[in-house]
């Protein structure tokens, strides 16, 4: 203890000096240590010789009930943390014990989007260039903050919950400009994403997912991999009337900026309604993967993974990026795992799909595909692999020494029926009655995948599905949570597990690392139900409705409720 | 006397008649059905005839036994009656096997598998028929209601489905009835070969209104078709001078939007017919009443005295209101 | 012969017995405007219903058509998007009987019609009166503590839960255990 003391006195001094020289650094995100790009952090001074000896440094409870997803954020010596909607921004001193807060900031907050979120993993922040934090809030706001004493810079509004639109990830930063995305494809909301000046906010471009040439983006830079892919103005003309201008397509997952190739590359969600009877059609741009100009944000090519969309499969789970050869001849890779249960591995360059392989432990996703009746209205489709909520349940991390993919993993299956879609705005827009169940008992699992092998390493069973993010470190630990509050260590070769901890509620967010300012490693992990799994734990769901949380709340059924449902921030370090 | 049998005669006749008559059939499968239903008579009413010959003859005879003592049948005779049974039992046999074959052949014209120039979904509904024109291309693909447009001496091909309760598809001149089932596609298919209007009923019960569930098959000439085709998929027509933009304006905000549709206005709703082109239909209310403005605002003023129980509510309307509105409607050609 | 006219009368006062349920398609103008006379109390939970509910007797909660009809609105105006078949999404759930808002039909009606500021959006605009009242008459029922003799017609959709007159309310909570065999 007095130890501790000691080195926390010499870090306050260091950071008193060090502060002078803040400056703009590198774009940050989740403290530097962690490579948005590929969820691998390079600290190692936790290893898979001593995380077993990981103890708790110190919690901080949100008290703050809903959707917890957010990833801590180391700035200088200050740990900053989003708790959920309303959001409070918290900034805690790391220099002194036990999580003291420095400042903390509550913008004003619309509540009319309690009812407008269901279904999207919620990481809304925060996010650094060094010199500003930005946060998104679920209301559709984009706040940039000014780190040293909390105060908002500028505000500007982005997404209009009255269209059924909400925010659902933070911004991501490409050099200059914030780039940010839409939720809501299950209310009828048409999916953008734009480019806002990082300075002042203004909008600099926004490019829809559906909508003439003009609208996504599509018409002067675009090559298009597949050659049902170029025609004029296919986000109109492949769906019928005037359907797509509430088709979805929706931007909810977090986007990747490569500062290499100049690209951004961001996921369109799933088109709207579920019931693909009305959209007859390939639906174009839903369901794919975009490469567009961060300058400009025109489309530079589009890889659809699941035209005409049938079973409502989400697209929120992230890209990570590879550099390796593939084929005989190196490639820069786009790996995107996907609900449907398989690892697409693409070119950044130009979209060409690689490899489409299951990751799942029985490639149900195949069966499903070809031998399952084709939904339609008033039929009831029984057994679709995976369900709705996708394969996938959270972001995949990649381990840059080995090329291996941690994934996240949830094994469950839905029973399907198609029903008339009304579209009244900001009610949602879904047309379908979903049940969900499991074939087994491991209704999760942790899949260690060798992207250049094309094949599973090992595969950890989980009781529950997996839906928090997985982190991978250079000292070879992958850390992973579940759904019952277990964060858990394995050994990122042998999945060995080395260590573990029960928080106090679900844990859906992104465990993240950072070095304190006494220069010791620490993980951090915000325990909190947020995204659907999230919900069907929540108080007002009631399981005799086997259709309650879009049927999740039967697969949440055995599990115990939490004991401290607000966010609480754990922060765990070696001894 | 005469006259009066005249006159029944007369009018037993005007039922073969008309544009919704089994019996005057303007389509090949229609046609065929018809032949059968005239083969049928004609067959029956020849038995039928034959048989009650017979026996006004029986009962004529006169009984030839003098005394009261048991009848000895007289060989001769009982060999004639016997002959006269088998002959009898094999013409009906006969007769039943060989309209059956007949029958059988008819009724598998009406599933032909010929290839179909147009492919449409009917979709019943409690009580208004939906029509969905498919096509290979997704933006050639619009929805109209109760009223179906075909182009003669072409393979129709419909897709038979129902949104809640069973509901029978039948337009008698044109080929025979074939149910819509939830959860269930049945097909139907037919040729028309005469240009002219159709109509069609509901012909399975399905609840208050089956009664006034009809539709129409307006059979037009290529050319005519295509025309027809190309304004249902235009959007709505833009309004004209303040009354019809009012309307429009009203039918965006009030409850109209939420179960109607009209493409190039906010109004997306899917509960209810699709509006986008109601003043080009012959009728409202899928075959209550003639379309014009006048009938057009006494079905928004009370659509529940016009059909009771009909799912269309009661929008509560001022003088104004519902002359804007139907102003706005009764021009969306 | 007698007995032959005994029995004719009979079966003539048998046959006027069977009465049916009212149906009424057209309310009187009087009446449907009435019904849009509630008075919540100032912080929007609870009220008078319209004096006309109750001469009616309540017929938004007791006349199975009206039950249906309701049924058939919370399929189209995108209810089970938000509360399921009575289990909850982001809505809270109608079956366990908890009310945020009282269990009266007036409350009810009253969050329909104004929405809450939590996330319910209005339909005032998008509905009737009646339409309103024949939802909130239904959704009442879905949390209801005892059973009713009336109720909407059957489930045409995928079985979710126990059908609405069986007084779900009151139903104990299933067991927390994983179903050994999956949901059919």
């Amino acid at each position: 203890m007095l130890q501790q003391d000691r080195w926390l006195a010499v870090a306050l001094l260091l950071s008193l000096a060090c502060e002078s020289f803040a400056g703009p650094a590198q774009p940050v995100s989740q403290g530097a240590s962690v490579n948005p790009a590929t969820r691998f952090s390079s600290l190692a001074q936790i290893d898979r010789h001593n995380v077993g000896q990981l103890k708790l440094a110190f919690t901080f409870r949100t008290g703050r009930l809903g959707a917890q997803g957010s990833a801590p954020l180391l700035w200088g010596t200050k740990l900053l943390i989003l708790s959920a909607f309303p959001h409070t921004l918290f900034a805690l001193d790391l220099t002194r014990p036990n999580g003291t807060i420095s400042w903390q900031l509550t913008p004003a907050a619309n509540r009319v989007v309690d009812g407008l979120h269901c279904c999207d993993r919620i990481h809304l922040g925060p996010i650094s260039n060094g010199n500003r934090v930005y946060i998104g809030t679920l209301d559709g706001h984009v706040i940039a903050v000014d780190p040293q004493h909390g105060q908002p810079v500028w505000d500007v509004a982005v997404a209009d919950p009255a269209l059924g639109e909400t925010l659902a990830s933070a911004p991501t930063l490409a050099q200059d400009r914030l780039i940010v995305g839409n939720a809501g494809d299950d209310f009828g909301a048409r999916g953008w994403i734009a480019a806002l000046d990082s300075n002042t906010g203004r909008t600099l471009w926004k490019r829809y997912s559906t909508g003439p040439d003009q609208d996504v983006g599509t018409r002067r830079e675009f090559q298009p991999s597949r050659p049902e892919d170029s025609g004029i103005d296919l986000g109109t003309h492949s769906w019928p009337g005037t359907s797509w201008q509430h088709g979805g397509g929706s931007v909810s997952g977090w986007t990747l900026y490569d500062p290499t190739l100049q690209l951004l590359f961001h996921n369109t969600g799933p088109a709207a309604p579920w019931n693909p009877e009305p959209r007859p059609g390939n639906n174009l741009w839903t369901a794919g993967v975009f490469a567009r100009d961060p300058r400009t944000g025109e489309a530079r090519w589009f890889t659809g993974l699941h035209r005409h969309g049938l079973y409502g499969w989400r697209n929120g789970s992230a890209n990570l990026i590879l550099e390796h050869a593939w084929g005989g001849s190196a490639r820069s890779l786009l790996i995107h795992p996907d609900a449907d249960g398989r690892l697409y591995v693409m070119d950044r360059k130009t979209g060409e799909l690689l490899a489409a392989d299951s990751f799942l432990s029985e490639p149900r996703a195949q069966k499903t595909s070809s031998t399952a009746p084709i939904p339609r209205t008033n039929l009831q489709v029984r057994n679709i692999c995976p369900a709705w909520v996708g394969a996938v349940g959270a972001d995949a991390a990649l381990d840059e020494a080995t090329s291996w993919l941690y994934i996240p993993v949830s094994r469950l299956c839905m029973d399907l029926e198609d029903r008339s879609a009304n579209y009244i705005q900001g009610t949602p827009f879904i047309g379908a009655n979903v049940r969900v169940n499991s074939n087994s008992a491991a209704r999760g699992e942790l899949v260690a995948w060798n992207i250049v092998a094309r094949k599973a390493v090992w595969r950890i069973p989980e009781r529950l599905p997996i839906a928090a993010d997985t982190l991978v470190t250079r000292g070879g630990v992958v850390f992973y949570g579940t759904l019952d509050g277990m964060l858990k260590a394995v050994d990122a070769h042998t999945g060995a597990l080395l260590w573990q901890f029960k928080t106090a509620a679900a844990l859906t967010g992104q465990p993240t690392t950072y070095e304190g300012p006494d220069g010791r490693q620490y993980i951090a992990v915000v325990a909190g139900a947020s995204g659907p799994y999230g919900l069907a734990q929540q108080a007002w769901i009631d399981r005799r409705d086997a259709t309650a949380a879009r049927g999740l709340a039967r697969v949440m059924a055995n599990v115990d409720p939490p004991r401290d449902p607000s966010g609480t921030l754990y922060v765990f370090g070696l001894p | 006397m005469a006259r009066h049998a005249l006159s029944l005669i007369a009018l037993l006749c005007c039922g073969c008649a008309g544009w919704q008559s089994a019996l005057d059939t303007h389509a090949v499968q229609g046609t065929r059905l018809a032949h059968l239903i005239w083969l049928f008579v004609g067959v029956c009413a020849v038995v039928w005839v034959t048989v009650t010959v017979v026996l006004l003859l029986a009962l004529r005879k006169k009984n030839d036994c003098p005394d009261d003592g048991p009848h000895t049948p007289a060989e001769a005779s009982e060999r004639r009656m016997a002959r006269i049974v088998r002959a009898a039992a094999i013409a009906t046999a006969g007769i039943i096997t060989s309209l059956t074959i007949v029958s059988f052949y008819a009724t598998r014209e009406l599933t032909s598998a010929a290839v179909a120039a147009l492919d449409l979904r009917v979709r019943g509904y409690q009580w208004w028929w939906e029509v969905t024109y498919l096509d290979a291309r997704p933006d050639q693909v619009f929805i109209t209601a109760n009223e179906i447009h075909v182009p003669v001496g072409r393979s129709i091909h419909l897709r038979l489905a129902a949104a809640d309760v069973i509901h029978s598809f039948w337009v008698p001149s044109l080929t025979g009835k074939q149910d819509l089932i939830p959860g269930r596609e049945n097909t139907l298919t037919f040729t028309p070969q005469e240009v002219g209007i159709y109509r069609g009923q509901c012909a399975e019960f399905c609840g208050l209104q089956h009664a006034h569930m009809s539709l129409l098959v307006v059979v037009d000439s290529a050319a005519d078709f295509e025309h027809w085709r190309r304004g249902q998929l235009a959007p709505a027509a833009t309004p004209r001078g303040p009354e019809q933009e009012t309307g429009k304006r009203l039918f965006e905000n009030k409850a109209c939007a939420s179960c109607h549709n009209i493409q190039g206005s906010t109004a997306s709703g899917t509960i209810g017919p699709d509006l986008t082109h109601l003043a080009s239909r012959h009728y409202i209310a899928a075959g209550s009443l003639a379309t014009n403005r006048g009938s057009i605002a006494a079905w928004l003023a009370d659509p529940q005295t016009i059909k009771p129980g009909n799912n269309m509510p009661r929008v509560r309307l001022n003088a104004g209101e519902l002359n804007a509105l139907s102003a706005y409607l009764a021009a969306l050609r | 012969m007698t007995g032959r006219i005994f029995s004719l009368v009979f079966g003539a006062v048998l046959l006027t017995a069977c009465q049916r349920e009212s149906r009424s398609f057209r309310l009187d103008p009087p009446i449907a405007a009435s019904l849009e006379a509630v008075a919540p109390m100032p912080n929007g939970i609870g009220g008078a219903p319209p004096d006309s509910d109750a001469v009616l007797g309540h017929p938004y909660l007791t006349n199975a058509y009206n039950l249906n009809q309701g049924k058939q609105l919370y399929t189209w105006f995108n209810c089970k998007g938000c509360h399921a078949d009575g289990g909850g999404v982001t809505g809270p759930s109608f079956l366990n009987g908890w009310w945020r808002y009282g269990p009266q039909a007036v409350s009810i009606f009253i969050s329909i019609r104004d929405g809450r500021p939590r996330g319910m959006p209005a339909f005032g605009n998008h509905l009737t009166t009646e339409q309103l009242w024949q939802l909130a008459g239904y959704v009442r029922t879905i949390g209801a503590y005892s059973a009713m003799t009336a109720a909407p017609s059957r489930n045409d959709e995928m079985q979710s839960r126990p059908a609405e007159n069986r007084a779900p309310a009151a139903i104990a909570t299933p067991s927390d255990q994983w179903p050994a065999t999956r949901y059919r």
